[in-house]
Protein backbone atom coordinates (compact mmCIF):
# COMPACT_ATOMS: atom_id res chain seq x y z
CA UNK A 1 0.00 0.00 0.00
CA UNK A 2 1.32 3.14 -1.19
CA UNK A 3 1.50 6.20 1.83
CA UNK A 4 2.38 8.63 -1.09
CA UNK A 5 0.09 11.84 -0.97
CA UNK A 6 0.12 15.09 -2.52
CA UNK A 7 3.47 17.05 -3.91
CA UNK A 8 5.06 13.44 -3.80
CA UNK A 9 4.75 13.49 0.23
CA UNK A 10 3.95 10.42 2.50
CA UNK A 11 1.11 10.81 4.35
CA UNK A 12 1.90 11.32 8.09
CA UNK A 13 -0.44 11.57 11.02
CA UNK A 14 0.27 13.97 13.67
CA UNK A 15 -1.40 12.42 16.12
CA UNK A 16 -0.31 12.23 19.94
CA UNK A 17 -1.73 9.63 22.62
CA UNK A 18 -4.05 11.81 24.43
CA UNK A 19 -2.16 10.50 28.07
CA UNK A 20 1.39 10.80 26.76
CA UNK A 21 -0.27 14.43 25.47
CA UNK A 22 -1.34 15.45 29.15
CA UNK A 23 1.59 16.46 30.66
CA UNK A 24 2.96 18.42 27.59
CA UNK A 25 0.09 20.24 27.24
CA UNK A 26 -1.39 21.10 30.85
CA UNK A 27 0.61 24.50 31.25
CA UNK A 28 -0.25 25.90 27.71
CA UNK A 29 -2.69 28.57 26.24
CA UNK A 30 -5.89 27.27 26.02
CA UNK A 31 -7.48 29.23 22.66
CA UNK A 32 -11.25 28.17 22.12
CA UNK A 33 -11.43 27.79 18.23
CA UNK A 34 -14.79 27.78 16.02
CA UNK A 35 -15.97 24.49 14.94
CA UNK A 36 -14.65 24.63 11.05
CA UNK A 37 -11.18 25.67 12.57
CA UNK A 38 -12.17 22.29 14.41
CA UNK A 39 -12.49 20.38 11.61
CA UNK A 40 -9.86 21.75 9.57
CA UNK A 41 -7.33 21.04 12.44
CA UNK A 42 -9.11 17.21 12.55
CA UNK A 43 -8.20 16.95 8.75
CA UNK A 44 -4.66 18.69 8.85
CA UNK A 45 -3.60 15.88 11.76
CA UNK A 46 -4.76 12.57 9.55
CA UNK A 47 -2.96 13.99 6.49
CA UNK A 48 -6.04 14.82 4.21
CA UNK A 49 -3.87 17.87 3.37
CA UNK A 50 -1.05 17.01 3.13
CA UNK A 51 2.16 18.05 2.09
CA UNK A 52 0.43 20.21 4.91
CA UNK A 53 1.29 20.13 8.36
CA UNK A 54 -0.65 23.24 9.68
CA UNK A 55 -2.03 26.04 8.83
CA UNK A 56 -0.08 27.91 6.56
CA UNK A 57 2.13 30.97 6.74
CA UNK A 58 2.61 34.00 4.90
CA UNK A 59 5.05 32.44 2.17
CA UNK A 60 2.20 30.16 2.01
CA UNK A 61 -0.79 32.29 1.77
CA UNK A 62 1.06 34.42 -0.84
CA UNK A 63 2.15 31.38 -3.05
CA UNK A 64 -1.68 30.06 -3.15
CA UNK A 65 -3.26 33.71 -3.60
CA UNK A 66 -0.59 34.82 -5.96
CA UNK A 67 0.46 31.65 -8.56
CA UNK A 68 -1.77 28.30 -6.49
CA UNK A 69 1.53 27.06 -5.77
CA UNK A 70 2.37 26.64 -1.54
CA UNK A 71 6.39 28.24 -1.18
CA UNK A 72 7.51 24.56 -2.16
CA UNK A 73 5.91 24.67 -5.32
CA UNK A 74 3.45 21.84 -5.00
CA UNK A 75 -0.02 22.79 -6.29
CA UNK A 76 -2.34 24.22 -4.06
CA UNK A 77 -5.28 26.43 -4.45
CA UNK A 78 -6.98 27.27 -1.09
CA UNK A 79 -5.67 28.81 2.18
CA UNK A 80 -5.94 26.92 4.42
CA UNK A 81 -5.29 29.06 7.86
CA UNK A 82 -5.62 29.66 11.46
CA UNK A 83 -7.33 34.00 11.80
CA UNK A 84 -7.45 35.58 15.48
CA UNK A 85 -7.52 39.20 16.29
CA UNK A 86 -4.68 41.09 17.13
CA UNK A 87 -6.60 41.97 20.33
CA UNK A 88 -6.52 38.45 21.39
CA UNK A 89 -3.09 37.97 20.56
CA UNK A 90 -1.93 40.76 22.60
CA UNK A 91 -4.33 39.76 25.81
CA UNK A 92 -2.79 36.45 25.68
CA UNK A 93 0.55 37.51 25.35
CA UNK A 94 1.04 35.01 22.23
CA UNK A 95 4.09 35.45 20.62
CA UNK A 96 6.40 33.59 17.49
CA UNK A 97 7.47 30.20 19.14
CA UNK A 98 5.07 29.67 21.70
CA UNK A 99 2.63 26.73 21.31
CA UNK A 100 -1.30 26.87 21.53
CA UNK A 101 -3.61 24.53 22.99
CA UNK A 102 -6.74 24.50 20.56
CA UNK A 103 -10.26 24.18 22.21
CA UNK A 104 -12.90 22.16 20.88
CA UNK A 105 -16.27 21.86 22.90
CA UNK A 106 -14.57 22.92 26.00
CA UNK A 107 -12.05 19.53 25.79
CA UNK A 108 -8.39 20.03 24.63
CA UNK A 109 -8.60 19.15 20.81
CA UNK A 110 -5.00 19.58 19.57
CA UNK A 111 -1.61 22.01 19.68
CA UNK A 112 -0.40 24.96 17.07
CA UNK A 113 2.81 26.09 17.07
CA UNK A 114 3.14 29.48 16.59
CA UNK A 115 5.57 29.67 13.71
CA UNK A 116 4.72 33.11 12.48
CA UNK A 117 2.19 35.89 12.78
CA UNK A 118 1.31 37.82 9.99
CA UNK A 119 -1.27 40.17 8.26
CA UNK A 120 -3.59 40.03 4.86
CA UNK A 121 -4.74 41.98 2.58
CA UNK A 122 -8.43 40.23 2.35
CA UNK A 123 -9.46 41.78 -0.07
CA UNK A 124 -6.64 40.39 -2.87
CA UNK A 125 -7.00 37.23 -0.97
CA UNK A 126 -10.86 37.32 -2.05
CA UNK A 127 -10.19 38.30 -5.69
CA UNK A 128 -7.38 36.05 -6.88
CA UNK A 129 -8.97 33.03 -4.99
CA UNK A 130 -12.57 33.80 -5.94
CA UNK A 131 -12.17 35.46 -9.18
CA UNK A 132 -14.43 38.01 -7.21
CA UNK A 133 -14.06 40.24 -4.18
CA UNK A 134 -17.95 40.63 -4.18
CA UNK A 135 -18.70 39.90 -0.63
CA UNK A 136 -22.40 38.39 -1.83
CA UNK A 137 -20.30 35.22 -2.66
CA UNK A 138 -19.78 33.22 0.37
CA UNK A 139 -16.30 32.29 0.03
CA UNK A 140 -15.33 35.62 -0.16
CA UNK A 141 -18.17 37.11 2.52
CA UNK A 142 -15.63 33.92 4.52
CA UNK A 143 -12.76 35.48 3.68
CA UNK A 144 -13.84 39.23 5.12
CA UNK A 145 -15.32 37.47 8.58
CA UNK A 146 -11.43 36.67 9.57
CA UNK A 147 -9.89 38.22 12.54
CA UNK A 148 -7.49 40.60 11.44
CA UNK A 149 -3.89 38.39 12.64
CA UNK A 150 -3.17 34.98 11.01
CA UNK A 151 -0.91 32.08 12.73
CA UNK A 152 0.97 30.16 11.20
CA UNK A 153 2.30 26.52 12.12
CA UNK A 154 1.99 22.91 12.63
CA UNK A 155 -0.95 21.13 14.36
CA UNK A 156 -0.81 17.96 16.14
CA UNK A 157 -4.15 15.91 16.97
CA UNK A 158 -3.77 15.52 21.14
CA UNK A 159 -7.50 14.09 21.93
CA UNK A 160 -8.71 12.14 18.77
CA UNK A 161 -12.40 13.18 18.31
CA UNK A 162 -14.96 10.13 18.50
CA UNK A 163 -17.15 10.48 15.22
CA UNK A 164 -20.86 10.00 16.06
CA UNK A 165 -23.21 7.51 14.60
CA UNK A 166 -24.45 7.28 11.46
CA UNK A 167 -21.25 9.22 10.71
CA UNK A 168 -18.69 6.49 12.29
CA UNK A 169 -19.43 4.11 9.73
CA UNK A 170 -17.77 6.63 7.05
CA UNK A 171 -15.27 8.41 8.49
CA UNK A 172 -11.74 7.21 6.56
CA UNK A 173 -8.51 8.59 7.71
CA UNK A 174 -6.19 9.26 4.42
CA UNK A 175 -4.41 5.54 5.92
CA UNK A 176 -7.73 3.96 6.37
CA UNK A 177 -8.65 4.56 2.64
CA UNK A 178 -6.09 3.30 1.43
CA UNK A 179 -5.96 0.32 3.20
CA UNK A 180 -9.64 -0.17 2.61
CA UNK A 181 -9.03 0.68 -1.61
CA UNK A 182 -6.35 -2.03 -0.87
CA UNK A 183 -8.53 -4.69 0.67
CA UNK A 184 -11.42 -4.26 -1.97
CA UNK A 185 -8.69 -4.62 -4.42
CA UNK A 186 -9.16 -1.83 -6.75
CA UNK A 187 -6.17 -1.01 -8.80
CA UNK A 188 -8.26 2.18 -9.78
CA UNK A 189 -11.29 4.58 -7.89
CA UNK A 190 -13.15 7.81 -8.60
CA UNK A 191 -14.41 10.10 -6.20
CA UNK A 192 -17.73 11.42 -6.36
CA UNK A 193 -18.02 14.65 -4.62
CA UNK A 194 -21.62 15.62 -2.55
CA UNK A 195 -23.39 17.77 -0.80
CA UNK A 196 -26.52 15.99 -1.98
CA UNK A 197 -29.08 12.90 -2.21
CA UNK A 198 -28.64 11.00 -4.92
CA UNK A 199 -31.54 11.26 -7.79
CA UNK A 200 -30.21 8.79 -10.60
CA UNK A 201 -29.00 11.56 -12.29
CA UNK A 202 -26.27 11.59 -9.84
CA UNK A 203 -26.17 8.04 -9.97
CA UNK A 204 -25.46 8.07 -13.79
CA UNK A 205 -22.51 10.64 -13.01
CA UNK A 206 -21.27 7.88 -10.83
CA UNK A 207 -21.80 4.87 -13.53
CA UNK A 208 -20.19 7.10 -16.15
CA UNK A 209 -17.19 7.70 -14.01
CA UNK A 210 -16.90 4.21 -12.94
CA UNK A 211 -16.89 3.15 -16.54
CA UNK A 212 -14.22 5.81 -17.96
CA UNK A 213 -12.06 5.35 -14.88
CA UNK A 214 -12.13 1.14 -15.67
CA UNK A 215 -11.18 1.93 -19.48
CA UNK A 216 -9.12 -0.46 -20.46
CA UNK A 217 -8.92 -2.64 -17.20
CA UNK A 218 -9.97 -6.50 -17.75
CA UNK A 219 -13.01 -7.06 -16.44
CA UNK A 220 -13.47 -10.82 -15.06
CA UNK A 221 -12.54 -9.17 -12.12
CA UNK A 222 -13.70 -6.17 -9.86
CA UNK A 223 -10.52 -3.53 -9.95
CA UNK A 224 -12.15 -0.80 -10.04
CA UNK A 225 -14.22 1.35 -7.29
CA UNK A 226 -16.81 4.23 -6.43
CA UNK A 227 -15.88 6.01 -3.81
CA UNK A 228 -18.63 8.66 -3.12
CA UNK A 229 -16.50 11.31 -1.16
CA UNK A 230 -19.65 13.55 1.21
CA UNK A 231 -18.87 17.16 1.99
CA UNK A 232 -19.45 17.75 5.75
CA UNK A 233 -19.24 21.46 6.90
CA UNK A 234 -21.29 24.36 8.19
CA UNK A 235 -24.68 23.43 6.94
CA UNK A 236 -27.20 26.52 5.59
CA UNK A 237 -30.87 26.77 6.11
CA UNK A 238 -32.50 24.77 2.78
CA UNK A 239 -29.28 22.46 2.57
CA UNK A 240 -29.63 18.48 2.98
CA UNK A 241 -29.44 17.00 6.34
CA UNK A 242 -25.73 15.37 6.56
CA UNK A 243 -27.52 11.97 7.72
CA UNK A 244 -29.48 11.54 4.79
CA UNK A 245 -26.66 12.55 2.53
CA UNK A 246 -24.24 9.39 3.63
CA UNK A 247 -27.34 7.67 4.80
CA UNK A 248 -28.95 7.69 1.04
CA UNK A 249 -25.57 7.29 -1.20
CA UNK A 250 -24.90 4.10 1.16
CA UNK A 251 -28.32 2.52 0.30
CA UNK A 252 -27.55 2.41 -3.27
CA UNK A 253 -25.16 0.13 -2.23
CA UNK A 254 -26.95 -1.60 0.29
CA UNK A 255 -29.90 -1.83 -2.55
CA UNK A 256 -28.02 -3.01 -5.14
CA UNK A 257 -27.89 -0.66 -7.39
CA UNK A 258 -24.21 -0.73 -7.28
CA UNK A 259 -22.53 -3.86 -6.61
CA UNK A 260 -20.99 -4.25 -2.92
CA UNK A 261 -17.47 -4.95 -4.28
CA UNK A 262 -17.79 -1.57 -6.46
CA UNK A 263 -19.13 1.50 -4.40
CA UNK A 264 -17.78 2.69 -0.99
CA UNK A 265 -19.11 5.55 0.90
CA UNK A 266 -17.25 8.18 2.86
CA UNK A 267 -17.08 11.76 4.32
CA UNK A 268 -14.68 14.33 4.72
CA UNK A 269 -14.83 17.10 6.71
CA UNK A 270 -14.77 20.72 5.01
CA UNK A 271 -16.67 23.73 5.22
CA UNK A 272 -17.12 24.80 1.33
CA UNK A 273 -15.88 27.99 -0.20
CA UNK A 274 -17.93 27.83 -3.85
CA UNK A 275 -14.21 28.64 -5.16
CA UNK A 276 -15.78 26.80 -8.36
CA UNK A 277 -12.48 25.77 -10.52
CA UNK A 278 -9.77 26.80 -7.66
CA UNK A 279 -11.75 24.23 -5.17
CA UNK A 280 -11.94 21.60 -8.01
CA UNK A 281 -8.03 21.90 -7.29
CA UNK A 282 -8.58 21.31 -3.55
CA UNK A 283 -11.23 18.44 -3.65
CA UNK A 284 -8.74 16.49 -6.13
CA UNK A 285 -5.73 17.28 -3.87
CA UNK A 286 -7.72 16.00 -0.77
CA UNK A 287 -8.70 12.89 -3.05
CA UNK A 288 -5.74 12.26 -3.41
CA UNK A 289 -4.38 12.09 -0.52
CA UNK A 290 -7.10 9.56 0.58
CA UNK A 291 -5.26 7.35 -2.43
CA UNK A 292 -8.16 8.06 -4.93
CA UNK A 293 -6.84 7.35 -8.68
CA UNK A 294 -9.73 9.42 -10.34
CA UNK A 295 -12.00 12.07 -9.82
CA UNK A 296 -15.37 13.08 -10.95
CA UNK A 297 -16.14 16.87 -12.04
CA UNK A 298 -19.76 17.77 -13.15
CA UNK A 299 -21.46 20.67 -14.19
CA UNK A 300 -20.43 23.40 -12.19
CA UNK A 301 -18.55 22.04 -9.77
CA UNK A 302 -18.43 23.69 -6.38
CA UNK A 303 -19.84 26.78 -8.17
CA UNK A 304 -22.13 29.46 -6.87
CA UNK A 305 -24.28 31.81 -8.52
CA UNK A 306 -23.26 32.77 -11.71
CA UNK A 307 -19.38 33.70 -10.52
CA UNK A 308 -18.26 30.51 -13.01
CA UNK A 309 -18.96 29.51 -16.20
CA UNK A 310 -20.11 25.71 -15.59
CA UNK A 311 -17.24 24.04 -16.53
CA UNK A 312 -14.33 26.61 -15.50
CA UNK A 313 -13.75 23.56 -13.33
CA UNK A 314 -13.34 21.67 -16.15
CA UNK A 315 -10.92 23.64 -17.93
CA UNK A 316 -8.70 24.73 -15.05
CA UNK A 317 -7.20 21.23 -15.10
CA UNK A 318 -5.96 21.92 -18.37
CA UNK A 319 -3.46 24.06 -16.68
CA UNK A 320 -1.97 21.65 -14.53
CA UNK A 321 0.50 18.69 -15.49
CA UNK A 322 0.03 15.27 -14.37
CA UNK A 323 3.37 15.57 -12.73
CA UNK A 324 1.84 18.57 -10.18
CA UNK A 325 -1.10 16.79 -9.65
CA UNK A 326 -1.85 12.51 -9.50
CA UNK A 327 -5.34 12.27 -9.78
CA UNK A 328 -6.83 11.75 -13.11
CA UNK A 329 -10.32 14.69 -13.81
CA UNK A 330 -13.00 12.51 -15.35
CA UNK A 331 -14.85 15.42 -17.03
CA UNK A 332 -19.32 15.13 -17.11
CA UNK A 333 -21.67 17.11 -18.76
CA UNK A 334 -25.04 16.48 -17.52
CA UNK A 335 -27.82 13.40 -17.41
CA UNK A 336 -31.38 13.98 -18.21
CA UNK A 337 -34.37 12.42 -18.78
CA UNK A 338 -35.42 11.40 -22.33
CA UNK A 339 -39.19 11.12 -22.96
CA UNK A 340 -38.04 9.92 -26.30
CA UNK A 341 -35.43 7.55 -25.37
CA UNK A 342 -37.29 6.57 -22.36
CA UNK A 343 -34.66 6.21 -20.28
CA UNK A 344 -31.99 8.64 -18.63
CA UNK A 345 -29.23 9.27 -20.48
CA UNK A 346 -26.23 12.14 -21.33
CA UNK A 347 -26.07 15.04 -22.86
CA UNK A 348 -22.87 13.97 -24.79
CA UNK A 349 -25.25 11.25 -26.46
CA UNK A 350 -28.94 12.19 -26.80
CA UNK A 351 -29.99 14.22 -29.25
CA UNK A 352 -33.80 14.69 -28.31
CA UNK A 353 -32.37 18.19 -26.46
CA UNK A 354 -36.24 19.52 -27.49
CA UNK A 355 -37.55 17.34 -25.60
CA UNK A 356 -35.33 16.24 -22.80
CA UNK A 357 -36.57 16.87 -18.84
CA UNK A 358 -33.68 18.05 -16.33
CA UNK A 359 -33.41 16.72 -12.76
CA UNK A 360 -34.17 20.06 -11.32
CA UNK A 361 -33.16 20.84 -7.94
CA UNK A 362 -35.91 22.63 -7.07
CA UNK A 363 -38.45 19.82 -8.29
CA UNK A 364 -36.89 17.45 -6.91
CA UNK A 365 -37.03 19.28 -3.51
CA UNK A 366 -40.45 19.72 -3.62
CA UNK A 367 -41.13 16.12 -4.62
CA UNK A 368 -39.24 15.31 -1.24
CA UNK A 369 -40.93 17.81 0.71
CA UNK A 370 -44.35 16.32 -0.23
CA UNK A 371 -43.63 12.87 0.10
CA UNK A 372 -45.15 11.47 -2.63
CA UNK A 373 -42.93 8.71 -3.99
CA UNK A 374 -41.65 9.36 -7.59
CA UNK A 375 -40.82 6.87 -10.37
CA UNK A 376 -37.88 4.78 -9.57
CA UNK A 377 -36.21 5.96 -12.81
CA UNK A 378 -35.68 8.89 -11.51
CA UNK A 379 -35.53 8.52 -7.94
CA UNK A 380 -34.67 4.94 -5.97
CA UNK A 381 -38.10 4.07 -3.80
CA UNK A 382 -35.41 2.82 -0.69
CA UNK A 383 -33.64 6.47 -1.25
CA UNK A 384 -36.83 8.09 -0.61
CA UNK A 385 -37.80 5.77 1.86
CA UNK A 386 -35.10 6.91 4.38
CA UNK A 387 -34.75 10.29 3.08
CA UNK A 388 -38.27 10.44 5.04
CA UNK A 389 -37.01 8.14 7.63
CA UNK A 390 -34.08 10.65 8.42
CA UNK A 391 -36.10 13.66 8.21
CA UNK A 392 -37.66 11.89 11.08
CA UNK A 393 -35.33 10.41 13.04
CA UNK A 394 -32.34 13.02 12.38
CA UNK A 395 -34.12 16.26 11.05
CA UNK A 396 -36.76 17.03 13.16
CA UNK A 397 -39.20 15.91 10.33
CA UNK A 398 -37.50 17.74 7.67
CA UNK A 399 -34.63 16.59 5.15
CA UNK A 400 -33.59 20.01 4.62
CA UNK A 401 -31.87 21.45 7.50
CA UNK A 402 -33.74 24.29 9.34
CA UNK A 403 -33.62 26.16 12.91
CA UNK A 404 -34.11 23.57 14.68
CA UNK A 405 -31.83 21.56 13.16
CA UNK A 406 -28.80 23.97 13.32
CA UNK A 407 -29.14 24.42 16.93
CA UNK A 408 -29.70 20.62 18.07
CA UNK A 409 -28.21 18.39 15.54
CA UNK A 410 -26.10 15.99 16.68
CA UNK A 411 -22.49 16.99 16.03
CA UNK A 412 -20.36 15.10 13.67
CA UNK A 413 -18.03 14.14 16.39
CA UNK A 414 -17.44 14.36 20.16
CA UNK A 415 -14.19 15.53 21.70
CA UNK A 416 -13.87 13.11 24.88
CA UNK A 417 -12.99 14.58 27.98
CA UNK A 418 -9.20 15.10 28.97
CA UNK A 419 -8.31 16.17 32.11
CA UNK A 420 -5.18 18.07 32.59
CA UNK B 1 -65.39 30.08 -10.39
CA UNK B 2 -64.27 29.70 -13.90
CA UNK B 3 -60.89 29.07 -15.16
CA UNK B 4 -60.57 32.75 -17.79
CA UNK B 5 -59.77 34.49 -14.50
CA UNK B 6 -56.12 34.45 -13.56
CA UNK B 7 -55.34 31.77 -10.85
CA UNK B 8 -51.94 31.15 -8.52
CA UNK B 9 -52.46 27.24 -8.12
CA UNK B 10 -51.12 25.04 -5.68
CA UNK B 11 -49.04 22.75 -7.37
CA UNK B 12 -49.71 18.62 -6.56
CA UNK B 13 -47.45 16.05 -7.26
CA UNK B 14 -49.29 13.37 -8.90
CA UNK B 15 -47.41 9.69 -8.95
CA UNK B 16 -48.80 6.58 -10.23
CA UNK B 17 -51.26 5.98 -6.90
CA UNK B 18 -52.12 9.35 -6.75
CA UNK B 19 -53.17 9.21 -10.67
CA UNK B 20 -55.11 5.94 -10.48
CA UNK B 21 -57.37 7.77 -7.84
CA UNK B 22 -57.75 10.71 -10.29
CA UNK B 23 -58.47 8.30 -13.17
CA UNK B 24 -61.43 6.78 -11.10
CA UNK B 25 -63.00 10.67 -10.73
CA UNK B 26 -62.29 11.14 -14.07
CA UNK B 27 -59.78 13.59 -13.41
CA UNK B 28 -57.06 12.15 -14.77
CA UNK B 29 -56.96 14.51 -18.00
CA UNK B 30 -56.19 17.36 -15.84
CA UNK B 31 -52.75 16.68 -14.92
CA UNK B 32 -49.66 17.28 -16.48
CA UNK B 33 -46.40 15.23 -16.88
CA UNK B 34 -43.68 16.96 -15.18
CA UNK B 35 -41.06 14.78 -15.35
CA UNK B 36 -40.44 10.99 -16.35
CA UNK B 37 -43.97 10.32 -15.98
CA UNK B 38 -44.26 12.47 -12.66
CA UNK B 39 -47.27 14.80 -12.99
CA UNK B 40 -48.53 17.94 -10.99
CA UNK B 41 -52.02 18.66 -10.55
CA UNK B 42 -52.49 22.14 -10.49
CA UNK B 43 -55.63 23.30 -7.83
CA UNK B 44 -56.70 26.61 -8.52
CA UNK B 45 -56.58 29.55 -5.84
CA UNK B 46 -58.30 32.96 -6.62
CA UNK B 47 -56.04 35.95 -5.62
CA UNK B 48 -58.15 36.24 -2.44
CA UNK B 49 -57.97 32.32 -1.45
CA UNK B 50 -53.98 32.71 -1.96
CA UNK B 51 -53.95 35.50 0.57
CA UNK B 52 -55.55 33.04 2.98
CA UNK B 53 -53.43 30.26 2.25
CA UNK B 54 -50.56 32.03 3.00
CA UNK B 55 -52.14 34.05 6.21
CA UNK B 56 -53.20 30.17 7.04
CA UNK B 57 -50.03 28.42 6.63
CA UNK B 58 -46.91 30.80 7.48
CA UNK B 59 -44.87 28.37 5.67
CA UNK B 60 -45.89 29.27 2.62
CA UNK B 61 -44.75 31.05 -0.02
CA UNK B 62 -45.89 32.39 -3.18
CA UNK B 63 -43.26 32.14 -5.88
CA UNK B 64 -44.03 34.88 -8.29
CA UNK B 65 -40.29 34.95 -10.53
CA UNK B 66 -40.65 31.42 -11.58
CA UNK B 67 -43.76 28.93 -10.55
CA UNK B 68 -45.96 31.53 -9.83
CA UNK B 69 -47.25 29.15 -7.91
CA UNK B 70 -47.91 28.44 -3.78
CA UNK B 71 -45.06 26.78 -2.72
CA UNK B 72 -43.65 25.27 0.93
CA UNK B 73 -47.52 24.09 1.98
CA UNK B 74 -46.60 21.84 4.75
CA UNK B 75 -46.82 18.04 3.39
CA UNK B 76 -50.07 17.11 5.28
CA UNK B 77 -51.94 19.94 3.75
CA UNK B 78 -51.03 19.25 0.48
CA UNK B 79 -52.39 15.51 0.95
CA UNK B 80 -55.66 17.16 2.58
CA UNK B 81 -56.40 19.12 -0.57
CA UNK B 82 -55.49 16.42 -2.93
CA UNK B 83 -58.27 13.91 -0.80
CA UNK B 84 -60.57 16.83 -1.15
CA UNK B 85 -59.95 16.63 -4.72
CA UNK B 86 -60.80 13.33 -5.48
CA UNK B 87 -63.30 13.29 -2.78
CA UNK B 88 -65.56 16.34 -4.81
CA UNK B 89 -64.07 14.93 -7.93
CA UNK B 90 -63.33 18.57 -8.82
CA UNK B 91 -60.11 20.95 -8.67
CA UNK B 92 -62.61 23.78 -7.21
CA UNK B 93 -62.27 22.96 -3.99
CA UNK B 94 -60.23 26.03 -2.38
CA UNK B 95 -63.37 27.17 -1.09
CA UNK B 96 -64.46 24.88 0.95
CA UNK B 97 -60.88 23.70 1.94
CA UNK B 98 -60.51 27.21 3.08
CA UNK B 99 -64.03 27.21 5.10
CA UNK B 100 -62.61 24.52 7.72
CA UNK B 101 -59.72 27.44 9.46
ZN1 LIG C 1 -33.27 11.10 -26.21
Amino acid sequence: MSLIGHGGKEIVERVMDPQEAVDKIRSLTQIPIRNQIAREVIMLSYGFFTPLEGFMTKADVDGVVESMRLASGVVWSIPIVFDMSSEEIAAKGIKEGDTLLLMSQNQPLATLDVEEIFEYDLKNMAAKIYGTDDEKHPGCARTYRYAGRFIGGKVTLVNPPRMNEPYDAFFLTPRQMRAKIAEKGWERCVAHQTRNVPHSGHEWLMKHSWIACHADQPVEKTTTGVVVSAVMGEKRKGDYIDEAIVLTHDALRKYGYFREDVHLTSIIMWDMRYAGPKEAIFHAIVRTNLGITHHMFGRDHAGVGSYYDPYDAHRIFDTISKDDLRITPIRVLEWWFCPVCGEVTYMGLCGHTKERQNFSGTVVRSIIQDGVKPPRIIFRPEVFDIILETAGKYGFGSAYVNDQYLAQRQPLFTVPPLEL
Amino acid sequence: MTHHEETFPINVWINEERFAKLQAVKLGDLTQEVFAGLKVLRVPCTAEQRDKVLAVFPTAKFDSATTKSVEQLPRDVKDKIFDLVVEKASVDIMEEFLAGY
